[in-house]
């Protein structure tokens, strides 16, 4: 009990003072008679639990002992309270010597400054709890820290700050406005714009936020996939109905300039080779959208820069004399930063001496920094983008939604050579795609014409003036009235797979706001429509008219025309309201706006020879403002809305190659493998070893990477010793295949894999050590490897040569059995699969890899980075045996670094404990053993990898890039790369029966499942 | 097949495999009521019949169900259509019936130009077509 008391009294003394230091020469026993008496210690040791902290007091303490005996006689006494025992003994000691006198003055001065200690103590708190907090139980009041009042009265005062000090603390940390302010619309739209500063919103962002898991991704803000679970309803909608995406964050390069001129510059950038170029006729004449692979300039197989999309302004009709084309380039914003750049020194070429060829516009610069600047005060009450635009009177473009570039930075520039300008559109235009057969439904329904302005209305009040002045030409009014009726024809169409891949389609429409329906409603086409048949022949045979593809989002000015007098949601809703029949049509006559758009074909799967046309649908191009206006429309008409995943999943369905993904030999795609690399390898390291795939036991070399350099060349040189050794070159793969399929018999799994990792160094270059890499020290034997694997960054590419590709999609079917390719076989340009036509093909593309697309035979579903690896003849003859056969299975490695591991926890174990002995070596030893350990996370291969293609018992060649079970085939599909030279040597070893069938195995499995190969041009 | 009703038999001469590569297009569809079966060659015939036979019969207590149905076929799978309707038939005791017309349909083939200086084509190629209405009769 007493042990409690005087853990309470303790309590009750910490952060007292210690002592009272007085100059006057009076003794200080004269304590005993304080006011406060016994029952209150004003000065107190703090007693602390911890022994050293006390030793040191105690330390202190005996310093302070000297002086103690003879205090009483001394001038400057010293006042010291240890605890209540030292204070018991206090007044024992008074009662013992009592002094004969005491002079008053000094006496005084020594009570003078005990008082000023003792009130400065009270007045100073130093612990951090309140003082209500250090009250005793039975003085707690409720809601004590709420109202000072409850408090006793000596203490309100001090309590009295406190709360005040908190109040002031609170105040800085949360909104400095209350609910209802922070959601009025201006200081909305000001939070709103401090939230995109970072990352860019679209228009549709706030419709988005909601319903969608947004992810900051190329500096937008974007929607990754809806929260709904909608996987399945999504791929429906791809199919039967109609998926709505925002492509806003697509980027659009314009480039503007002579048409030859453009031309010749861009012409190195991309190939024949690989398809049609920029000159395509029907492209260039504005009447198709056309798609390339862009490459360095003259690096043509090599440093490929990635996909684009372009669209060529068509020509007027009346007497332009092509004085001035336009050309839209539309580019992923991974890939944009690498195609500005090589596009502006593509400009720069021809005019090598200047070194200021391509010059920032100075007009365009300071009125865009301006926009930049000025743009956070200047809102109030209204949009921001219009605001913006509105300010500005100039009829420049300022772009200041775009997430991809500096805002400072120029984008525009002018070649003074060649005339040509290159100006960056990025977020100017609104893109939405529209996907599967109800595109056409949706687009009729919603978008209206623009009623044609007649004279007699009146000019004067119309905002819309570029629509008056358009009015008055009767050509562009015949021209209006033809795109409404080409319009109106696609109504009549039940899949824009019908239509010619790529058509353009320029119209003008009026407000979509204006009839949205008063209930979200899933339209259906109406078969009343398809009845104009001669018309709709015309329409899907020969495509839209160049004429038609005019519109005038092509025009700059008009875009920020229409922008700026767009009528705000409320007003438009003002107006309804005040409609005399409540739910009538609301008619704005001229008042309404009329919005130029660009509708585009976009073909869906044009490859292969099944589902065709799936995926196809339509873009709608849009100014800018006029995103939600369109967006509420197509979806009250029944279009679902996916995100990005969705993208994935139609690309993946459509067996497309996704961007920036599957492109790893350009920039964006090696920068995206290295990250999803480092993803995968963090939320791996995040599951214990017990609860994650040892992958070195399951032969996985690279569970999170695709090593393509190590691929090619490992095929290379396992080629040139198949071509160097005495066999001859056929029959050798069939004899490492033999030989490989009798180690597969060997009857122990170790013994097995040592074996057929035996084999695999006995083919392979012997310059190349992999027959150490079992061995226990793996890091001498990979020194060569690292040097080798940095260096030719550059050396990968990925055959995109239609001719090649064609030749090959040929040889990797079989070639009987199936009366389909028999019949396709004898082609004229068709080569036989020779040798020699390989090496050919070889010579050209020298460590090449190839895009391939797989489709399971019976079971399996295909995971990211799912090694493809070349079947034996033992897996064909089970196969041939037993046609449920589901494949092989890879026998399971050991660990070599399982026991490094544990042997390095030991050291460091052993390490810890010696440094709690010596603790001076600590900072010596501490740095080298966590460095290794970070190098040896267990379940995967550290250090440099070893021959990648011989590690299992199937020859490994290639990875998957995607892979899943596809909803539209019905079984598993997957896209990826293999080896070229992998891929021919493959097809020459097989026999023409079963040719193109390989195993797929996942990363985290040890069964191989058998594949068929395509590849699709 | 080969026959085209273009003006463009003098391109067509000239068709190369170098120059073009021939893509075909879907063929051109109508809208679909609930009670139209497009037969094709990838689905399995079981369901495909399986299909028809439960939109004759409705859901589980018969109701939904259709007096009739279209089935179509186009081109190889005219074969199929006709045996799912005769087998619709045949399990019926009688109380379906067919009637077959025929049709052409137009197809439309795209030749994609291999090179920038050509203009791509289309062709069009007629393939015979088979529609057949199975209905159901109160049998006597």
């Amino acid at each position: 009990m007493s042990n409690a008391k005087e853990r309470k009294h303790a309590k009750k003394m910490r952060n007292q003072p210690t002592n009272v230091t007085l100059s006057s020469g009076f003794v200080a026993d004269r304590g005993g008679k304080h006011p406060n008496g016994g029952g209150k210690p004003f000065q107190a040791q703090k007693h602390e639990p911890d022994s050293g902290t006390s030793r040191q007091r105690q330390t202190k303490m005996t310093q302070h002992s000297p002086p103690e005996p003879d205090v009483n006689e001394q001038s400057s006494s010293k006042v010291m309270f240890k605890k209540k025992g030292g204070w018991k003994a206090g007044p024992e000691g008074t009662s013992q010597e009592i002094p004969k006198y005491i002079t008053a003055s000094t006496f005084a001065q020594a009570r003078a400054a005990e008082i000023s200690a003792m009130l400065k103590a009270v007045t100073q708190k130093s612990s951090n709890s309140l003082v209500f907090q250090t009250l005793p139980r039975h003085m707690r009041r409720r809601a004590m820290s709420h109202n000072v009042k409850r408090l006793p009265r000596r203490l309100q005062e001090i309590a009295q700050k406190e709360a005040e000090k908190a109040v002031h603390q609170k105040k800085e940390h949360s909104k400095n406005k209350c609910h209802k302010a922070r959601r009025c619309h201006i200081n909305r739209v000001l939070e709103f714009n401090r939230r995109q500063k970072k990352n860019i919103w679209l228009e549709t962002h706030i419709w988005h936020a909601k319903r969608f898991h947004m992810i900051k991704k190329w500096g937008y803000c974007l929607g990754e996939r809806p929260t709904v679970k909608s996987h399945r309803a999504c791929y429906r909608a791809m199919t039967n109905r109609c998926l709505l995406q925002d492509l806003s964050y697509y980027c659009c390069l314009e480039l503007k300039g002579k048409e030859e001129e453009i031309l010749k510059a861009l012409s190195p950038m991309c190939s024949i080779d690989t398809g049609l170029t920029f000159a395509a006729v029907h492209c260039l004449s504005g009447k198709r959208q056309g798609s390339l692979l862009l490459y360095r300039a003259n690096k043509y197989p090599r440093e490929m820069l990635g996909p684009v999309t372009f669209i060529w302004k068509s020509e007027r009709t009346s007497g332009d004399t092509s004085e001035s084309r336009q050309l839209w380039i539309w580019i992923h914003p991974t890939l944009k930063q690498d195609i500005l750049e090589e596009i502006k020194a593509v400009c720069q070429c021809m005019e090598p001496i200047k070194p200021t060829v391509c010059i920032q516009d100075p007009v365009l610069s300071p009125s865009q920094e301006k926009s930049q600047t000025e743009l956070p005060e200047e809102k109030i009450g209204k949009k921001r983008k219009r605001k913006d635009d509105g300010e500005d009177g100039k009829p420049i473009k300022k772009v200041i939604g775009d997430g991809t570039r500096d805002p400072y930075q120029p984008y525009s520039w002018i070649s003074p050579a060649t005339g040509i300008i290159i100006s960056d559109l990025t977020m100017e235009m609104n893109r939405f795609r529209l996907i599967g057969p109800l595109a056409h439904a949706i687009l009729t329904e919603t978008l209206k014409a623009a009623s044609v302005h007649t004279e007699g209305e009146d000019t004067e009040k119309t905002p819309h003036c570029w629509w008056v002045e358009t009015c008055r030409n009767p050509d562009s009014v015949s021209l209006h009235h033809r795109q409404e009726a080409i319009f109106e024809l696609l109504g009549g169409v039940t899949s824009p797979a019908e239509i010619p891949a790529g058509t353009v389609l320029g119209l003008t429409v009026g407000d979509p706001r204006i009839n949205l329906p008063q209930k979200r409603s899933k339209i259906l086409p109406s078969p009343e429509k398809c009845q104009d048949n001669e018309k709709v022949r015309q329409l899907l045979l020969e495509g839209v008219p160049v004429e038609c593809t005019h519109s005038f989002i092509w025009n700059q000015a008009i875009c920020k025309s229409v922008t700026e007098n767009k009528i705000s949601d409320q007003d438009l809703n003002r107006k309804r309201s005040e409609l005399l029949v409540p739910g009538s049509q609301l008619v704005l006559g001229p008042q309404e706006s009329k919005i130029p758009i660009l509708l585009i074909q976009q073909p869906g799967k044009v490859t292969g020879d099944d589902r065709r046309g799936w995926g196809s649908g339509w873009d709608v191009l849009l100014p800018r403002g006029w995103g939600m206006a369109f967006w509420i429309p197509f979806i009250y008409r029944g279009a679902r809305v996916g995100g990005l995943k969705e993208a994935i999943v139609h690309s993946q369905y459509k067996r497309s190659p996704h961007i920036p993904g599957d492109f790893p030999d350009c920039p964006a795609g090696i920068l995206f493998a290295e990250e999803q690399a480092k993803n995968l390898l963090e939320k791996y390291q995040r599951r214990p070893p017990a609860k994650r795939p040892n992958y070195v036991k399951l032969g996985t070399l690279a569970p999170f990477c695709c090593p393509w350099q190590q691929l090619t060349r490992d095929w290379e040189s396992r080629v040139q010793v198949q071509g160097e050794s005495p066999v001859a070159s056929c029959p050798g793969g069939e004899e490492t295949d033999l030989r490989r399929g009798e180690v597969l018999c060997a009857p122990t799994p170790e013994k097995s894999h040592q074996l057929s990792d035996e084999v695999g160094t006995s083919l392979d270059d012997s310059s190349e050590p992999e027959g150490v890499m079992d061995t226990e020290c793996p890091a001498q034997a990979e020194t060569g490897w690292v040097t080798g694997q940095d260096a030719p960054g550059s050396l990968l590419c990925v055959l995109r040569s239609r001719q090649s590709l064609k030749q090959l999609s040929a040889w990797c079917g079989p070639s009987v059995g199936d009366s389909r390719a028999a019949r396709r076989a004898p082609s004229r340009w068709q080569q036989e699969l020779t040798r020699e036509a390989c090496q050919a093909i070889l010579d050209c593309f020298p460590r090449a890899l190839v895009w391939v697309s797989l489709s399971l035979l019976r079971k399996g579903s295909p995971k990211l980075h799912t090694m493809i690896c070349v079947p034996t003849k033992e897996d064909f003859l089970q196969l041939s045996r037993d046609r449920l056969y589901s494949g092989p299975l890879e026998s399971k490695h050991s660990d070599p670094f399982k026991s490094q591991i544990r042997k390095q926890k030991e050291k460091k174990k052993i390490e810890k404990r010696q440094n709690r002995g010596h603790a001076v070596s600590k900072g010596l030893a501490g740095g080298d053993p966590a460095a290794e350990h970070q190098a040896l996370t267990l379940g995967l291969w550290s250090g440099p990898l070893p021959a990648v293609t011989s590690h299992c018992s199937r020859v490994l060649l290639g990875f998957v890039t995607q892979g899943d079970f596809s909803m539209a085939v019905g079984c598993g599909e997957a896209l990826g790369f293999v080896s070229l030279t992998g891929l021919l040597d493959m097809l020459l070893s097989q026999p023409a029966a079963e040719r193109g069938l390989v195993l797929l195995r996942s990363p985290a499995s040890l069964q191989y499942r058998f594949a068929r190969i395509a590849i699709e041009v | 097949m080969a026959e085209n009703r273009e003006p463009r038999g003098a391109v067509e001469a000239e068709l190369d495999p170098v120059e073009y590569t021939l893509r075909k297009r879907l063929p051109h569809r109508l809208p679909r009521r609930p009670n139209d079966i497009y037969v094709n060659m990838k689905t399995d015939f079981k369901a495909q019949l399986a299909r028809c036979q439960k939109l004759l019969d409705g859901g589980a207590r018969g109701q939904n169900s259709c007096t009739e149905i279209y089935i179509h076929g186009l081109g190889l799978a005219i074969n199929r259509a006709i045996n799912i309707a005769l087998q619709l038939q045949a399990g019926s005791f009688g109380s379906l019936q067919v009637a077959a017309n025929t049709s052409t349909v137009e197809l439309v083939d795209e030749l994609e130009p291999e090179t920038d200086t050509r203009e791509p084509l289309t062709r069009i190629r007629n393939n015979s077509a088979i529609h057949i209405r199975v209905f159901r009769v109160t049998p006597k």
